[in-house]
């Protein structure tokens, strides 16, 4: 029954609204409030596992920042499959946008070990990363020669599966002071609301509905709005067994009372 | 055919092999589960050896002279000592050292970027609603964890209450992964539909 509701609603969509939340506005707010040519770390540190809810935040996201002309500066920290995905999804942005490597954008590639990189990067990137993910040297790419660390990033837009995410907040953001915002996984996104609390994190999205408000708000129409159509429905049939299995409890449970 | 379609057609294949365990335990899903781990074991040494060995450790040290890296490589090169019963204990320097330099990184991580901002953004405006629902669901949580005396009386209730925000909690945690378990799904789904059958544009 969950795969004919998920599988119907794909063949024949229906658009049922998608409101917009707070965190996700101002995620996007802080992005479209960053002056032409600024610079901004995207990172993509999550697995092939978690791609329908990830990989559409970091297509919306590198659209909306091309868009603007930002620079962007793609890095990941997962070694299986990440760096794939990010050179897949970069490549792509950036025809669209006629975007030039080493100019508008850089990627930095895949480096082994979490925290020794985030705290290595605050230092000089050039340490970390002496190339980029083509193999070639940091210092011949005109971004790069502008940008040595952290100082000279405006915005970190993390998008993450896992508790790297936690790094960024906790080294990069408490240490460093850049600013922060992240699209993480619905599993990890009840946990991540804290940041906002605590003004570590400017903005959140959460799973493959953040995903879609953030699309919906870049004006990006992707697989994430495509897929809120089967969220929602499965959502309510699990409504609907949760209050089923409730009243056949209670039934049960007052006939045996009877007895 | 193309290579393209080839490799859609193959990942297509092992989706349906993988789902196929909902069936039952059979060998078209054992076989997607040991090409899967094997593929990552070996891909994954695949990197480590480009990104670590030899762009930070052998080419550093050949081509540009930076001889100290010798230190870590030989801090490396020690925990594989494991595997000699003799001399094992070598690796327990290696060892020493991530330990130590993972809990100095650690607690100021924790206590600078965790502990304090969230201790700091509970002490909030009573005025407000939001303000007293966080301090008191704080307070109330933190009494529950507390077991050095019995829950009884006014500490019992306000450990009743903590229950309540707990509870809370995991049902906004538990919504979050269900959502997140049909997005796998419907990922899938996208995929089968769109790439594999062309059904969907």
């Amino acid at each position: 029954m969950i795969g004919v509701a998920v599988i119907l609603p794909l063949i024949f969509p229906l658009g049922l609204p998608l409101g917009i939340t707070q965190p996700s506005k101002n995620l996007y707010d802080k992005v479209e409030s960053l002056k032409e040519g600024s610079v901004v770390l995207l990172t993509f540190d999550y697995y092939p596992s978690t791609l329908p809810e990830t990989e559409p935040m970091s297509y919306a996201a590198l659209r909306h920042l091309f868009r603007k002309n930002i620079k962007v500066i793609t890095v990941t920290t997962i070694p299986l499959g990440a760096l794939s995905v990010m050179e897949n999804v970069v490549k792509n942005v950036a025809r669209e946008y006629d975007k030039k490597y080493g100019v508008d954008y850089v990627n930095l590639g895949y480096k082994y070990g979490y925290q020794a990189v985030l705290l290595g990067m605050g230092r000089r990137i050039e340490d970390i990363f002496p190339m980029d993910a083509y193999n070639n040297k940091l210092e011949s790419l005109p971004l790069m020669q502008r940008v040595k660390n952290y100082k000279d990033v405006d915005f970190i837009f993390v998008v993450s599966d896992n508790a790297t995410v936690d790094y960024w907040i906790s080294l990069v953001n408490a240490q460093f002071g850049t600013p922060m915002g992240a699209g993480v996984t619905a599993v990890m996104a009840p946990k991540c609301y804290s940041y906002l609390q605590t003004n570590q994190m400017v903005g959140l999205l959460g799973g493959m509905k953040g995903a879609a408000e953030y699309e919906k708000l870049s004006l990006n129409y992707g697989k994430a709005i495509r897929g809120m159509d089967p969220q929602s429905i499965v959502h309510f049939l699990i409504i609907f067994f949760v209050i089923l299995g409730n009243l056949g409890y209670f039934i049960t449970r007052k006939k045996e009372g009877l007895k | 055919m193309s290579w393209e379609f080839f490799g859609i057609s193959l990942s297509a294949l092992l989706t349906l092999s993988l789902y196929s365990f909902l069936y039952k335990d059979n060998p078209f899903y054992k076989l997607a589960e040991h090409i899967f781990a094997g593929i990552s074991a070996g891909y994954y040494v695949g990197l480590i050896w480009h990104s670590v060995i030899k762009q930070q450790l052998w080419s550093p040290m050949v081509k540009e002279g930076q001889y100290l890296l010798i230190i870590p490589g030989i801090l490396g090169a020690l925990m594989f000592t494991r595997f000699i019963s003799k001399i094992s204990w070598l690796s327990r320097l290696s060892l020493a050292f991530v330990v130590g330099n993972t809990a100095g990184i650690t607690i100021i991580q924790q206590l600078h970027g965790m502990v304090l901002p969230q201790v700091r953004s509970t002490f909030l405006n009573l005025t407000t609603l939001g303000g007293i629902i966080m301090v008191v669901g704080v307070i109330s949580t933190i009494i529950y964890f507390y077991f050095s005396k019995e829950h009884k009386g006014a500490l019992g209730f306000v450990a009743q209450v903590g229950i309540w925000f707990i509870m809370i909690s995991f049902g906004a945690s538990f919504g979050y992964t269900v959502m997140a378990r049909v997005s796998l799904l419907i990922g899938r789904a996208q995929f089968l539909l769109t790439n594999w059958l062309h059904i969907i544009k």
